[in-house]
């Protein structure tokens, strides 16, 4: 394989798209528009158009922003800490990875708008000068969210960005039609000269650096959200590691739904091999473990605490209305990634790709129950209440996170280079 | 009464096809739209608004100071009570209504329905003018709609009418229906029917016909006697609901928490029996679910355990006449009556030595019975026995007291004396089907909702050539009128009220009528005199029916020898009346009433199951139902809102294979209804409970479509010796049906797990020490707040919370709280900042009913403060937890970390329609959607008061600021004042050692105290 074999195979995904491509990004744009209808409803008739159903004043929309940003960490996980531990096996999915941060986060960071009952005065959230001299209140959790998510985008975007710099400038040089332009603007001026790589690899090993306490930290903060407040089901000092592993756990299952389509899409079979996948499957094993074991941990510190607030609360997860959700969210994430023990199914992609959808589901009713069945049993009994029902507002939204997402990946990857060409000729020039 | 500002019609249009737009499109709703709106949009919103003309008043009217209440006393007209009222108005509208405390009746307090007043007189369904029928072969369409017409023209269609009943069948073709009238206008009304030779009836659905009837025979007066609630020890209550709707419900929970207050000790006990617990039996010490019908026998029982055991408390004269009572109640020991109520032979033992207790002496018991509980075939038999009961107890002049009769007749005034039975107008009901009748004129009645055979009623009407109705809001029977005159709402009117002995309330009107109402004195005045000839002779020659008050009071002030009326006058106005002490009549129990025999058991109906029809303390009768914050308030003990439904005990339920929620087919020899079964284990099994008051369908929207009717259920034939309703004791079926139709509900568990929310102490506790006043305040990191000058706080006693609900409704009104509706409810969704908390943990001596006004508790280490992104909740340095609704941006994170859960989200655009949004407090902010808000503290009224000792030159007084819902308590369970004020009150009770805080554990250091309530041992 020449390295020009190289160029040409990864060059080529980013081809002229075809009816397949065209018609996935008119279908969500479709989603994505009855997404903005709904969001439009909801702005015009006031927040009771969602389901809430007091004291679950929090619903469906803070368990798509956890869930979310949790995606965010497969990017960082996965490029960044491979990267400074080189694992070298990462170069076939960094760029995805990355990529898939980059828009989690922007996906994530819509719901904390959308879910306020005046959107239209988010920036209140943001410290700006301001002739009232009106300040936000840094003891709020949310104003944490705010700095960490932030910082989380400039930080990703800037290391997706980086990471992409030779590419671009070897698009740059390929593709002769109007994205040209583009490429030569985003290109900077690469030409490739030894002090340009040098720099390039400083800096991207001090952005990887940078990144790895910042994922840390972020889905920490969001775990904050909760852990800071008096609620027994949220008040827990194990959320923060929890909340980083759930998050890290979720990335990998959506890598592996990502890149598993895209591999044999793309036809980047050569480049994305199956042992990357199976040590995907292994992290994903991993992790499920980790998880569960969290899990434990909490129902196990709850009872051992004698707070019979915290009690409750964890009782009603297990035996309340929301039992079922609990339930399906333990199977999904203890119970069926034990199957990865198998190394049959962690090479075998489809069943891969399976767990990893089954994992999806599980983590976003693990935000769900968590943020849900909490609220629905907190210390009075004579707040408690029925299933929290969310409405079509909710789920169009919903689902429109997801299509959002979805569009942007999927004009990421006919725009920009899905994989690291340079990596992995660098690879395959050191082999 | 001119507006202070008015728009001239010259300017409205003048800016141009774009005004419309820039009136209702302003900044937010431009910036909701951001992004698909078009540049022209933006320049609409730019614009500025329509020019307004603003005219300010040329000579100012006196009493009207922009900015600065004013307060009228008069008379609340919810019910037949009379409790003086304050009506608060600003710039020319009442804004609020608040117990009188000068009126020796209610002395400051109001239940729900009194403050709920505001919504009849701003009630958005009201008539706005007068209506005539277009009747089939008339001039007009005959189309039966009802037509505007004018007054000029109403007025002299209904003296035609009568002119024509007069000259065409002679005497008594006329009748009058009005609710219990007393005063002035009972007696133009009377005056009237006497001239025009028309029946009069005064009509009240809960007219205490048995009680009635057994004063007369016991005493011979047609009397309700004057109960004393604050004095005994034990009062022993057969189903009389006299917290909620039985007679005076405000005095009477004021004088109950007396009792209860007493200290040392003293602290009256409650015994109820019923087969459902009502809001009363939920303060009982003992609830005794006895079979419907049977509370005669248990009176009975007692009073023969009292005789048998020599305890009779009887002077020696009177010692004979217990010989012969025994000879009554022989068949009725304890243990020959258990099996049939229901009731262990030695719980009524117990209860008979308990309340003819020698060493105790007399008059320090008290026994009622009444309301709907016992209101079944037996009705009159039963209160005779309690009165009887009373008697050998030695209560008859001490705890049960009659008011002097006016002369020799049985007749008492202002004790229901005049009241009309419901035989009575089933006979005008009769005598209107049969054709008798050519004008019937009703007056602020709905016998087609309220009656048993409403349908009978309505069809009589059919027959009825001109119905007559002055209705001001509609309703059922309105429906069915010919011509509508509609009369003033009482806060609009002039009036008085005599309620009781003693007392003549003044009611003045609070505000000019809202809309082209009328008198109905002026009605019938005008209709009189047009009449001419001996009718307009025998009324006054000329003057309106406010000059014939003043003339009335003027004649009984001279009468009593009072120096210069207008002094008189103006104090009577200041007061709301004027007050004397009753006097009270000495009575001798009859001969005849212990040589009758009693029959006291009704039996049993053929079948299986048995009708209670109850009362709702919102909604009354019925008259409430079109009040949406008495929809909207939940129930209080069952928590639904909006809805009717039909209670099953759980055992009873579960043979029919019933579940909660399920629709149930309930059919009785006279009608069906279908009603969501609600699962209630305070219910006798074998009884299925319906509260009445409900299944409108034309009495507004807010009543209209909500619940069934369960007066339609009911065995319409009169109580025997009363003539009353057979509020009990129908026999149904009942059929469960495979359709749910869950209720709205707010709460639905009342079981606190022992989480300690509502706490009790015993009175063997109390006398040994414990409990400790709370400990000092935990251990904290962060620095305390500073309260320099004041800290606020609350005490609220749960002994002597009845859980009435009065308060939540005070809170609506004074803070403009937007109702929300049915719908929102389904989701668990309100607005109100307070609400009761009820509980219920078992007793030993049946359930022990806990209720808990939760509002915001103010802590000092408020959870919400900190987790707020803009600081739009924040602390004051007086101890308030502020919350700055322009500034909130909706993320509910406040509300999520507030363990008590007091904060209210707006989840639409509040919506209040007009007229009700003339009831709005000018005081407070109302809130747009997307932000929190909850209780201040009533900030407003804190302010004000702060504002008058400032101007005073002096600090607050303790007392002199009053929430709204400390305000409104009959029991004064709610103390408000400064916690930095060691001698406050409110310091005082949160140092005592019944205090407690919620959810102490947290450290959130409320400023709310609660006082554990007493428990039976």
């Amino acid at each position: 394989m020449t390295l020009g074999a190289t160029t040409d195979d990864v060059l080529r995904t980013i081809g002229r798209p075809g009816r397949a491509y065209a018609a996935a990004v008119a279908g969500l744009l479709a989603v994505l528009a009855v997404a903005a209808a709904a969001f439009a409803h909801q702005v015009g008739s006031g927040l009771g158009v969602a389901g809430y159903q007091p004291p679950i004043l929090w619903g469906v929309y803070i368990t798509n922003f956890v869930f979310w940003i949790g995606i965010t960490h497969s990017g960082t996980l996965i490029s960044a800490v491979l990267f400074l531990f080189r694992a070298r096996w990462r170069t076939g999915v960094a760029r995805a990875s990355e990529a898939m941060t980059v828009f989690a986060i922007m996906t994530g960071a819509l719901f904390p708008i959308i879910h306020l009952g005046r959107p239209w005065v988010f920036y209140w959230l943001m410290p700006y000068p301001n002739a009232r001299e009106l300040w936000v209140n840094f003891r709020s959790p949310i104003i944490w969210d705010l700095f960490a998510i932030m910082t989380y985008l400039t930080v990703s975007v800037v290391f997706l960005y980086i990471g992409l710099l030779p590419d671009i400038a070897t698009a740059r040089d390929r593709i002769r039609d109007w994205r040209r332009h583009v490429y030569r603007l985003l290109a900077l001026g690469w030409s490739g000269s030894d002090r340009e790589w040098h720099h390039y690899r400083s800096l991207y090993g001090l952005l990887a650096a940078l990144a790895v306490p910042l994922a840390v930290s972020v889905h920490s903060v969001v775990s904050w959200d909760f852990a800071t407040t008096l609620l027994p089901g949220w008040h827990s000092t194990i959320f923060g590691p929890y909340f980083v592993a759930g998050a890290i756990f979720s990335g990998v299952a959506m890598m592996i739904t990502l890149l598993a389509p895209m591999r044999t899409l793309l036809g980047l079979e050569r480049y994305m091999q199956i042992r990357h996948f199976d040590n995907l499957g292994k992290l994903l094993l991993v992790l499920s473990l980790v998880m569960t074991y969290a899990y434990g941990m909490e129902f196990f510190v709850a009872w051992y605490s004698g707070n019979p607030f915290e009690q409750g609360a964890y009782w009603a997860r297990l035996t309340g209305p929301y039992a079922p959700l609990t339930w399906t969210m333990l199977a999904c994430n203890s119970a069926v990634p034990l199957v990865l023990i198998a190394r049959r199914v962690r090479t075998y992609l489809p069943a891969l790709f399976a767990v990893a959808i089954v994992v999806n589901v599980g983590m976003w009713l693990e935000r769900y129950v968590i943020v849900v069945s909490s609220l629905a049993r907190e210390f009075d009994p004579a707040n408690w209440t029925g299933l929290y029902d969310p409405t079509w507002v909710e789920w169009a939204i919903t689902a429109g996170s997801f299509a959002l997402f979805g569009l942007l990946f999927l004009l990421f990857v006919k725009l920009f280079p899905p994989i690291a060409m340079h990596e992995i000729k660098e690879q395959a020039e050191a082999a | 009464m001119a507006g202070g500002a008015q728009r001239s019609p010259a300017n409205a249009g003048a800016v141009g096809p774009d005004a419309p737009l820039t009136r209702t499109v302003g900044r937010r709703i431009f910036l909701k739209v951001l992004g698909s709106a078009a540049p022209a949009a933006a320049a609409a919103a730019c614009a500025p608004l329509p020019a307004e003309q603003i005219i300010p008043y040329v000579v100012p009217p006196e009493d009207v100071v922009p900015g600065v209440a004013a307060w009228y006393a008069t008379v609340c007209g919810e019910c037949p009570a009379g409790c003086g009222m304050l009506v608060r108005t600003r710039e020319g509208r009442a804004v609020k209504v608040e117990g009188n405390p000068e009126h020796p009746l209610n002395r400051g307090a109001l239940c729900i329905r009194g403050q709920a007043a505001l919504q009849g007189l701003y009630n958005p369904d009201r008539f706005d003018g007068p209506r005539q029928r277009r009747r089939p072969g008339g001039d007009g369409p005959g189309d039966g709609l009802l037509e505007p017409v004018g007054w000029p023209a109403a007025q002299q269609l209904l003296v035609e009418r009568l002119q024509a009943a007069r000259e065409g069948g002679g005497p008594g073709r006329i009748a009058v229906v009005t609710p219990l009238l007393t005063g002035t206008l009972d007696r133009l009304v009377a005056r009237w029917a006497a001239a025009v030779g028309a029946r009069r009836l005064r009509y009240e659905p809960f007219a205490h016909e048995a009680l009635r009837a057994a004063s007369r025979a016991a005493f011979g007066l047609d009397a309700v006697p004057r109960y004393d609630f604050a004095r005994p020890d034990l009062v022993v209550s057969f189903g009389a609901d006299f917290l909620e709707t039985w007679l005076s419900p405000v005095e009477h929970g004021r004088a109950f928490a007396e009792g209860r207050r007493r200290g040392g000790g003293l602290r009256t006990r409650l015994v109820q029996l019923e087969p459902r617990q009502s809001l009363t039996g939920a303060q009982a010490d003992e609830w005794l679910a006895l079979e419907p019908g049977t509370e005669g026998l248990v009176a009975a029982a007692m009073v023969h355990a009292i005789i048998a055991e020599r305890r009779v408390l009887l002077p020696r004269a009177e010692l004979g006449a217990a010989v012969r009572l025994f000879e009554l109640v022989r068949d009725h020991a304890p243990e020959q009556v258990s099996g049939r109520t229901g009731v262990p032979a030695a719980a009524i033992r117990s209860l008979a030595r308990r309340f003819a207790d020698p060493a105790a002496g007399g008059g320090r018991t008290l026994a009622v019975g009444g309301g709907v509980a016992a209101g079944g075939a037996a009705a009159t038999a039963v209160q005779i026995m309690v009165h009887l009961l009373n008697h050998v107890a030695g209560n008859t002049g001490a705890t049960v007291a009659f008011d002097a009769p006016t002369g020799d007749g049985p007749a008492v005034p202002g004790s229901w004396s005049g009241a009309g039975t419901y035989r009575g107008l089933r006979a005008l009901a009769a005598d209107m089907e049969a054709g008798a009748i050519d004008v019937l004129l009703l007056h602020d009645v709905n016998p087609v909702h309220a009656l048993p055979d409403g349908a009978g009623f309505a069809a009589a009407l059919a027959n009825v050539p001109t119905v007559v109705s002055t209705a001001a809001c509609p309703d059922e029977t309105a429906a069915l009128a010919d011509l509508v005159l509609p009369a003033h709402t009482p806060l609009e009117a002039w009036g008085d009220a005599e309620p009781a002995g003693g007392v003549r309330g003044l009611q003045q009107p609070a505000q000019r009528p809202l809309l082209d109402t009328r008198h109905l004195g002026d009605i019938l005045l005008d209709a009189g005199r047009a009449l001419g000839g001996e009718v307009a002779a025998a009324l006054p020659p000329e003057g309106d029916f406010p000059a014939l008050l003043r003339d009335e009071w003027r004649a009984a002030h001279a009468a009593a020898g009072g120096g210069d009326f207008e002094v008189f006058w103006a104090d009577a106005q200041r007061r709301g009346g004027a007050f004397e002490p009753a006097r009270t009549a000495s009575v001798a129990l009859r001969r005849a009433v212990i040589e009758a025999p009693l029959e006291l058991d009704p039996g049993r109906g053929e079948r299986p199951f048995t009708l209670v029809a109850y009362p709702s303390a919102h909604l009354y009768d019925g008259r409430g139902a079109n009040r949406s914050w008495l929809q909207e308030v939940p129930d209080p003990l069952l928590k639904t809102t909006w809805s009717s439904w039909a209670e099953l005990a759980p055992e009873t339920a579960r043979a029919l294979g019933a579940e909660d929620g399920q629709l149930l087919h309930i059919e009785s020899d006279h009608g069906a209804v279908d009603a969501t079964l609600l699962v209630n284990p305070h219910l006798r099994p074998g009884v299925v409970a319906v509260p009445l008051g409900q299944g409108h369908t034309a009495y507004g929207r807010y009543a209209s479509g909500r619940g069934v009717n369960a007066a339609a259920l009911l065995d319409p034939r009169p109580e025997e010796a009363g003539g009353g309703p057979r509020w009990l004791g129908t026999p149904v079926d009942v059929a469960p049906r495979a359709v749910r139709r869950p209720v709205p509900r707010l709460q639905t568990t009342f079981d606190q797990d022992g989480r300690g929310i509502a706490r009790a102490v015993t009175l063997e506790e109390l006398a040994a020490g414990g409990p400790s006043a709370p400990a000092e305040e935990p251990f904290s990191l962060y620095p305390d707040h500073a309260h320099p000058e004041h800290r606020w706080g609350m005490a609220i006693d749960l002994d002597t919370c009845t859980g009435c609900n009065a308060c939540v409704a005070a809170c609506y009104a004074e803070n403009n709280v937007p109702v929300l509706g049915a719908d929102e409810m389904r989701r668990g969704r309100t607005m109100a900042w307070l609400r009761i908390e009820r509980f219920v943990e078992d007793g030993p001596a049946g359930p022990d009913n806990r209720f808990v006004p939760m509002l915001c508790q103010h802590c000092d280490h408020a959870p919400c403060e900190s987790v707020c992104p803009t600081y739009a909740t924040y602390h004051t340095d007086e101890g308030l937890n502020a919350q700055i609704y322009n500034r909130c941006v909706g993320t509910r994170y406040c509300a999520n970390n507030c363990p008590y859960k007091v904060r209210r989200f707006n989840w639409s655009e509040p919506e209040f329609p007009a007229p009700l949004d003339r009831q709005l407090n000018p005081d407070v902010t109302t809130r747009t959607v997307g932000v929190m808000e909850k209780c201040t503290f009533c900030v407003q009224r804190i302010r004000e008061a702060q504002d008058g000792a400032q101007d005073a030159g002096r600090a607050p007084r303790d007392g002199e600021i009053t929430p709204a819902c400390a305000q409104t308590c009959a029991a004064q369970a709610i103390v408000f004042g400064d916690l930095n004020d060691p001698a406050s009150r409110v310091s005082r009770l949160a140092a005592d050692r019944r205090a407690y805080r919620v959810l102490e554990s947290l450290n959130t250091r409320p400023a709310v105290t609660y006082l554990r309530k007493v428990r039976r041992a």
